[in-house]
């Protein structure tokens, strides 16, 4: 089965700073895929390129299948996607972003998912508040929903639990590990190691726009180390290199 | 205390230049003078008109609408550049991580916002008005007098607005309370007193006849308000949260023949909910309509009546075409680039919904050949008004992509879009003036309008994933 990420040399720069520099990667079906790397690294960055937000200044990214540079909007009608910052529209309330959602994804049971995410997400008494006006964690609740809507075969999230209070981390950690097992595949960014110990099976460290290591966590810990130390010490490496 | 004056000073001017640029935004001052010089010289043309009196209020009035316009950007900053920059924050919000009291901080803002938009306005507005009185033949005098009764109009503005947040962050019911005995005061004074109305607003009486109690009424009013502000201020919002029934289904569901029937709801949302429609309507569209149409009434003893609705339809055109720009403030591209649209898509559904505003433009100009009593250049005036704005409003997808209220400011595209609009403008007024039939020719200018359309597609998409 090919990857449902496949990254070749895939190189960004802006202006003169090179943000990510000829990474290559795989990720398989079926993984919990975690980008790790310290603050300015080029998670973000390769992120945005891997959902067609932003174009490569070279090399390529095919996502299920599709070239991302070619058909931006055909990849983002089949993934989910959690940006780091953005926000959901100000003028709408809960409710209404995640009906706006379904019908721009033109979902016939839009309005049943959207109630089961603010049931499961614990949001329900604001449905009715306006987006500008939830606190940072609800916001989060919503922009999870929303990438979740359309059940996507995969979602890309930058820093997804940033937000949110340990049971909520708790309860949406156990969410994505299900999500896997049915056969989706989460593709991550974060630079909070024990979450990435705790629900990753593979994880790729980006250091100064470089891809300092890839492959399973299973092998790292393997090694009698923890993440942390594993990190660090790639992060020390990508350094003097 | 200086030092937090100094840095809001630096930031306030920091926060327009990023906006605007840096060189544009430092000639507005220029520009705010140069249009008062004008104003000034046409002083006495235009008092053949309309009353001085008139002249003077609605002059006084701007500058109270100013101030006041200015007070609530600086209370509502953050929210403007959050939906303009992503994250922002300023010093004004920053009372919980700085070692300094919510009341010192904004007895600094307060201090700040007079200051910068006095050299930045209202100066400058008067400096042009002395400029022009070697043309004008206004006495030294009378300058001296509407500058200060100008500053003061401006400030009864800002103090206001401070006033009614403050009484606002307290009690909903307390503004209510104290807003609705004002305007009790003032019947009660006017109606049951019979005091000249005009003591209402003490600046413009002071402009109409100089005293000193009136003076220290004006200035004493302006330091109640500032004082009562600082004094009794509250970071504490009530009703933080505002909730609404499910309106976007509905009227997704009404719109449901159009292709970006979402988008086009949500647009409509965005704008009723964040008072735009209405807000932008009054002060970006009627307001300046009514300056242009009073500008062109000058003319009427020179140019027939018709001539006249005609120039002022191609006009209100051009200023239609802004309405663009009304439906593009509240996003930025980043709120879409997770869902399945690209930009050839959202340019399509903003123009869709520009195209709903449109009967805004049908009646105010339609209307006014009416009201003026030429009901048979209602059709063609009207028509000529929409075909400009459509073709006006193509010009500025072309230049602008999804960034006119930014773009607009690059001299570049100022100066493309002059050459774009102006000619095909003046042409159209002009054989419309020859007979008003031509006018109908106008609709013609919804094909170049498409083809700039469809042209910007491509241009956007691949200018936003490169730079953005």
């Amino acid at each position: 089965m090919p990857p449902v990420i496949q990254a070749e040399q895939l190189t960004r720069r802006f202006g003169d700073v090179t943000a990510v520099n000829q990474v290559s990667l795989d990720v398989q079906a079926g993984s919990l895929f975690g980008l790790l790397g310290p603050n300015g690294s080029g998670k973000t960055t390769m992120i945005r390129m891997l959902t067609g937000q932003i174009r490569p200044t070279s090399g390529s990214a095919r996502v299920l299948g599709m070239d991302v540079a070619a058909e931006p909007v055909a990849v983002r009608e089949k993934v989910g996607i959690i940006p780091e910052q953005e926000s959901p529209p100000s003028f709408l309330t809960a409710e209404e972003y995640l009906s706006f959602v379904a019908k721009v994804r033109r979902l016939d049971e839009g309005e049943e998912r959207a109630g089961w995410w603010f049931d499961f997400l614990e949001f329900e008494e604001k449905r009715d508040v306006l987006c500008k006006d939830l606190s940072r964690g609800t916001r989060q609740k919503l922009m999870f929903a929303q990438a979740f809507l359309h059940r996507p075969v995969l979602a890309l999230i930058d820093e997804p639990l940033i937000n949110f209070d340990p049971v909520m981390q708790q309860k949406v950690k156990e969410y994505l590990r299900e999500y896997v097992r049915d056969g989706g595949t989460i593709f991550i960014s974060t630079h909070i190691l024990e979450i990435a110990e705790e629900i990753c099976t593979d994880v790729a460290i980006l250091h100064l726009g470089n891809l300092v290591h890839a492959g399973p966590v299973a092998g790292i810990l393997a090694g009698k180390k923890h993440l942390t130390g594993f990190f660090l010490e790639a992060v020390g490496k990508g350094a003097d290199a | 205390m200086r030092d937090l004056f100094v840095a809001m000073m630096k930031e306030e001017w920091r926060v327009h230049s990023t906006m605007f640029g840096s060189v544009s935004f430092a000639l507005f001052p220029v520009l705010i003078a140069a249009i008062a010089r004008m104003g000034s010289v046409l002083l006495p043309y235009l008092a053949d008109t309309i009353p001085g009196g008139l002249i003077g209020f609605l002059v006084h009035a701007m500058f109270l609408l100013m101030g006041a316009m200015v007070g609530g950007f600086g209370l509502l900053g953050r929210e403007v550049m959050n939906r303009r920059f992503g994250q922002a924050s300023l010093l004004a919000y920053s009372s919980r991580t700085l070692p300094l009291s919510d009341r010192r901080i904004f007895a600094a803002f307060v201090a700040k916002d007079t200051v910068y938009y006095l050299l930045l306005w209202v100066f400058p507005f008067l400096a042009g008005l002395a400029l022009g009185t070697p043309l004008s033949g206004l006495p030294p005098s009378f300058v001296g007098l509407a500058a200060l009764s100008l500053t003061l109009a401006f400030l009864t503005g800002l103090s206001t607005v401070f006033l009614l947040s403050t009484l606002y962050a307290h009690s909903v019911k307390l503004l209510a309370a104290v807003m609705g005995a004002g305007v009790l005061l003032a019947i009660l004074l006017t109606g049951v007193g019979g005091m000249n109305p005009q003591f209402l607003f003490p600046p413009y009486a002071l402009f109409r006849g100089w005293s000193v109690p009136l003076f220290l009424l004006s200035l004493g009013i302006i330091t109640l308000f500032s004082a009562v502000s600082i004094q009794y201020l509250t970071a504490e919002f009530p009703d933080r949260e505002k909730r609404f029934a499910n309106r976007f289904g509905p009227l997704a569901g009404q719109l449901r023949g159009f292709r970006y029937a979402p988008l086009m709801a949500k647009d409509v949302l965005d704008l009723w909910r964040s008072g735009g429609l209405v807000g932008q309507t009054l002060f970006s569209f009627l307001l300046p309509m009514g300056i242009i149409w009073i500008t062109l009434s000058v003319l009427g003893r020179i140019m027939p009546q018709a001539q006249i609705l005609v120039t002022f339809a191609g006009v209100a055109g051009v200023i239609a075409a802004t309405m663009y720009t009304w439906l593009t403030e509240f996003d930025t591209l980043g709120a879409y680039t997770f869902l399945p649209l690209g930009t050839a898509d959202l340019i399509r559904s903003k123009f869709a919904s520009f195209l709903l505003l449109q009967p805004i433009t049908a009646v105010s100009v339609g209307g006014l050949a009416i009201l003026t009593g030429n009901p048979g250049a209602a059709l063609p005036a009207t028509v000529l008004a929409l075909s400009v704005a459509v073709y006006a409003c193509g010009v500025m997808i072309f230049l602008t992509g999804l960034w006119p209220a930014v773009m607009v400011y690059s001299v570049r595209v100022f100066a493309a879009s002059l050459l774009f609009t102006g000619p095909v403008l003046l042409g159209l007024i002009a054989l419309s003036s020859v007979s008003l039939i031509y006018a109908f020719l106008s609709v013609f200018l919804f094909l170049p309008a498409l083809l700039l359309i469809r042209l910007s597609f491509r241009r956007w998409e691949t200018w936003e994933r490169a730079f953005l």
